[in-house]
């Protein structure tokens, strides 16, 4: 087990390589570099001076050279700075982090709010119209774009119904930290948090489903029963203990999806979160942005799928092997 | 040799099993969503395809400040837009740029994904790990932010270089498919004999495994198929799909990025996004249906 | 001169284990195996499963690569042939595969099976095509109208006469056969092997029969080899194996073959409990330190033994 983890965690360090090598690529073909903010700012500067900066900054150093001294201050810390906002990319990206996270929790509880008691309900009624009608309802949440889906929500219940607010994480004009303030936050979340789980219950719902299916008649579940274990508790203590693990293994993998996912949710009803951040930096052109959240989503996406894999091995030995 | 015909004639009895082409007729007829949709889709695809011949992408373009905004009626079926363009002839355009660069997508993708996932799990060995590898890269990057970036910084980004940049993307999921099935298929008796028969390698696989394989090829594309219209529509409502010039059902959705136009003016925005979504929902129906043949356990009986 | 002869031949698969998937040990499928085959005869390669019968013949036809040894053909040494040269080879040497569904591809009408070693090694027009293939499936005692079937139409005893035909297009001089009835039913069982034995004699064929049933070695084979652990334990004709076994794993194989009169089942049940006990007590003692058959030697002209 520990083989497998620690091989797992070591095949992840050339994938991590050839991420940050394919992002600074990516960055250094993007139009402009750290001085064409500067040029912006004053477009007085003679192209000698521009050259001897250059030269300073080491952008006319061999690729590698270049590439080592960038991978050298993300490791520091050091993210570099936003041309279009004049502060330094961590503390911009620190700024909408908190949103993402509370908007990708939301998601996430939500997520598995639905999805637990609709799998299991489906799977114990096999067949019946209550079974079918949450057949119907993963049919549609599988095959209905995240965009369309939130737009609907958003004009129905945000501005036909007037239930929720339609845009920011927070109204103004409250003083932060008190509880009027994070209950007026929470407000604001319902809605996009809403919309994003909506969509992305289908892979729990049906796999609970063809797991109480497969389990319902087991010999393990049916000697709980003949020895008058109540049906709900063979349902709670013996079916569901045995895909908890599995489902938690799925968490790993929506990590991978938090911020691809919240480009649509924060972009329609104008959640300030770091969604919102890469669509705006990327109209700005401001590239330094784009391209460390750019290598933070990547790395979101290795940590989730590596922590999916691992969680999986525990469950499933014959994936340890392989 | 006619008397050993004989003799043989009334062995045992004949269980004649079905192919896997009539399973796949029976089970689309049996699900009766699966029937509508795919009557609406091929509906739908002569009309938007028959509407090239009756509508001009110029005259809908057109901006007319007389009709600005203008709510559906009998000269514009479903509105117009800010600029005074006829939003009906837009959605038509729109999902005939969609559709038809979804199919494209899907079928690069697919040629690709299947030659790499057959030549990885056909060969195996040190070919196959490498490929792996690689696929499982690709499988982790940020697809939508990197799709994003490259529509950004391509020079002379046209059509081309979007269905390129997404197929550089969704061939892997495929190739994985592919392999796996490969990987089962090559151990079968039949491969082995024809390799004992002589027949080159790649004859083998061209002629003896991907038939094999094209019920589960023929699903797997309809599916993708939903869903690259899904992501293309998406990433034109953000601004990263199709060139300005290639209007997309995506690009009419994102009128409602206004929330003046979202609240205010429905057509502009309502009728492509419900559009979309009975597209992908119909061709999944297909997709689902044709999937169910393909897996014995789940058909419908 | 032998017309295949194995020589010391051997199929060892790596184990990748540990950290870096290294090759940790080896799986010794085929452990130094040596089979003489006779031009015209039929030679039985008998075991239970997992003792490497299987891997013997798919090696000399080239499915699983050979660690060692040599299997000389017509006194040509297929391991020292170069790939390109094998390809002529091929024709001489076919395979008729155990299981009659998966052997057939379900995707290709008769015709095209059959006519597959056809198409690779020699330029027919179709109407010449049709006709060799229409001649075979007679041959093998189907209707004529059956090459443009497919596979599905078929049964179980009919495919693998299918499966036969396929082996004898191109007219080869050995055919392996790797329990070619055993995924059919008994009833059926009898024809084709009475069938194989006919298409023998009419086409001069050399078969390699691998078995498990010690029933039908019997009634097929000339010579037949025992194989325990990817080695012969034993090897003679047909009546030194059946009459005058000398190995006790020999002697507990066929102990086990059933014995159809009643009145015998009492003797031949304590016959064969009398056989197991002395199996498992003299067993280890035939072995060599790595658990494998010792080597083979002569107690006659035609009988070989692995006896210390």
């Amino acid at each position: 087990m520990w083989k497998f983890t620690l091989r797992r965690i070591l095949i992840m360090i050339p994938q991590l390589f050839v991420l940050s090598v394919l992002i600074f690529l990516l960055a250094k073909a993007m139009p402009g570099d750290a001085l064409t903010g500067a040029m912006q700012a004053n477009p007085n500067v003679s192209p000698q001076v521009l050259a001897e900066q250059r030269e300073k900054l080491g952008l006319n150093d061999p690729a590698w050279q270049q590439y080592g001294r960038w991978v050298g201050n993300l490791v520091q810390g050091d993210l570099g700075k936003s041309y279009v906002h004049k502060i330094g990319v961590a503390d911009l990206i620190g700024s909408r982090l908190a949103n993402t996270f509370y908007l990708g929790v939301a998601i996430l509880v939500l997520t598995y709010l639905i999805s637990i008691p609709l799998g299991i309900l489906s799977g114990r009624y096999q067949n019946s119209l209550l079974d079918k009608t949450i057949t119907g309802y993963t049919y549609l949440s599988f095959a209905t774009p995240l965009f369309i889906f939130a737009l609907l929500i958003l004009f129905v219940f945000g501005f036909q119904l007037g239930w929720f607010p339609t845009s920011g994480s927070v109204d103004v004009g409250i003083d932060p930290g008190s509880g009027s303030y994070y209950a007026n936050k929470f407000y604001h979340l319902i809605l996009p948090a809403i919309a994003g789980a909506l969509v992305s219950t289908t892979a729990t719902i049906q796999y609970l489903r063809n797991e109480v299916i497969d389990t319902r008649l087991k010999d393990f579940v049916k000697t709980a029963r003949s020895k008058g274990v109540p049906e709900s508790k063979v349902y709670s203590k013996h079916i569901l203990r045995n895909s908890l693990l599995p489902i938690a293994a799925f968490l790993g993998y929506d990590l991978t999806g938090v911020l691809a996912g919240n480009l649509f949710i924060e972009s329609i009803f104008g959640y300030p979160g770091l969604g919102q951040l890469f669509l705006q930096s990327i109209t700005q052109r401001d590239y330094s942005v784009v391209t460390i959240l750019v290598m933070l989503s990547g790395l979101l996406a290795l940590i989730g799928t590596l922590l999916s894999d691992i969680i999986l091995s525990w469950v499933d030995p014959r994936i340890r092997i392989g | 040799m006619g008397m050993r015909a004989q003799t043989f004639a009334p062995e045992e009895t004949i269980q004649k099993s079905p192919s896997s082409w009539s399973i796949l007729g029976k089970e689309l007829i049996k699900d009766k969503m699966a029937m509508i949709s795919l009557v609406f889709l091929a509906l739908f695809l002569i009309v938007i395809y028959g509407s090239i011949f009756f509508i001009d992408q110029e005259a809908v373009t057109k901006v007319d400040l007389t009709s600005i905004k203008a709510p559906p009626s009998a000269d514009h079926w479903l509105g117009t837009d800010r600029a005074g363009s006829d939003i009906f002839g837009q959605v038509m355009i729109g999902a005939r740029n969609s559709i038809t660069i979804a199919f494209a997508i899907t079928i690069f993708a697919a040629v690709i994904g299947l030659s790499i996932g057959l030549i990885a799990g056909f060969f195996g060995g040190i070919v196959d790990n490498i490929i792996m590898r690689f696929i499982d890269f690709i499988l982790v990057l940020p697809f939508l932010m990197l799709v994003i970036v490259f529509v950004t910084i391509v020079p002379k980004y046209n059509i081309w270089s979007f269905i390129f940049i997404m197929t550089a993307f969704l061939w892997v999921g495929k190739a994985r498919l592919i392999r796996a099935k490969v990987l089962a298929e090559r151990e079968l008796d039949y491969v082995q004999a024809s390799k004992t028969l002589g027949t080159p390698n790649w004859k083998i696989i061209a002629f003896g495994i991907l038939p094999n394989l094209s019920s589960i090829v023929i699903v797997n594309m309809t599916l993708n198929l939903a869903g690259n219209i899904g992501i293309e529509t998406g990433l034109s409502f953000l601004g990263f799909g199709l060139p300005q010039s290639t209007p997309s059902l995506g690009t009419i959705v994102s009128n409602a990025t206004d929330p003046d136009i979202l609240q205010n003016y429905w057509w502009m925005w309502l009728p492509a996004s419900l559009l979309i979504l009975v597209l992908i929902l119909a061709i999944n129906f297909v997709g689902q249906a044709l999937k169910r043949a393909t897996d014995a356990r789940q058909r419908l009986g | 001169m032998a017309l295949l002869e194995l020589n010391n031949l051997k199929v060892h698969y790596p184990i990748r284990g540990g950290f870096f998937q290294r090759v940790v040990s080896h799986v010794k499928a085929v452990d130094g195996l040596s089979i003489q085959i006779e031009a015209g005869k039929t030679y039985g390669l008998v075991g239970e499963s997992g003792c490497g019968k299987t891997t013997t013949g798919r090696a000399i036809i080239g499915l699983n690569k050979i660690t060692e040894g040599n299997v000389t053909f017509e006194g040509q040494d297929l391991t020292k042939i170069a790939h390109k040269n094998q390809h002529s080879l091929r024709r001489d040497i076919q395979m008729i595969f155990q299981d009659p569904y998966s052997s057939l591809n379900g995707r290709k009408r008769v015709l095209d099976i059959i006519a597959e070693p056809l198409r690779n090694f020699e330029n027919l027009t179709k109407e010449e095509e049709r006709r060799r293939v229409q001649d075979l499936l007679e041959k093998v005692g189907l209707n004529p109208e059956a090459a443009f079937k497919y596979p599905h139409e078929f049964s179980g005893g009919q495919r693998q006469r299918i499966g036969i035909a396929r082996a004898l297009t191109l007219n080869p001089k050995l055919i392996i056969a790797d329990e070619p009835v055993s995924a059919l039913d008994v009833s059926v069982q009898a024809q084709v092997l009475n069938f194989m034995k006919e298409i023998q004699k009419e086409f001069n064929l050399t078969y390699l029969f691998i078995s498990h049933d010690l029933g039908i070695v019997r009634h097929m084979c000339d010579e037949i080899g025992i194989m325990y652990r990817g080695r012969l334990v034993e090897q003679g004709n047909t009546e030194d194996i059946y009459e005058n076994p000398q190995h006790v794993y020999t002697k507990r194989l066929i102990s086990a073959i059933p014995n159809i009169d009643p009145g015998q089942r009492q003797a031949s049940t304590q016959a064969r409990q009398h056989i197991l006990s002395s199996y498992q007590q003299d067993l280890n003692n035939l072995l060599d330190p790595e658990g494998k058959p010792l080597a083979l030697k002569s107690i006659s002209s035609s009988h070989q033994v692995a006896l210390p």
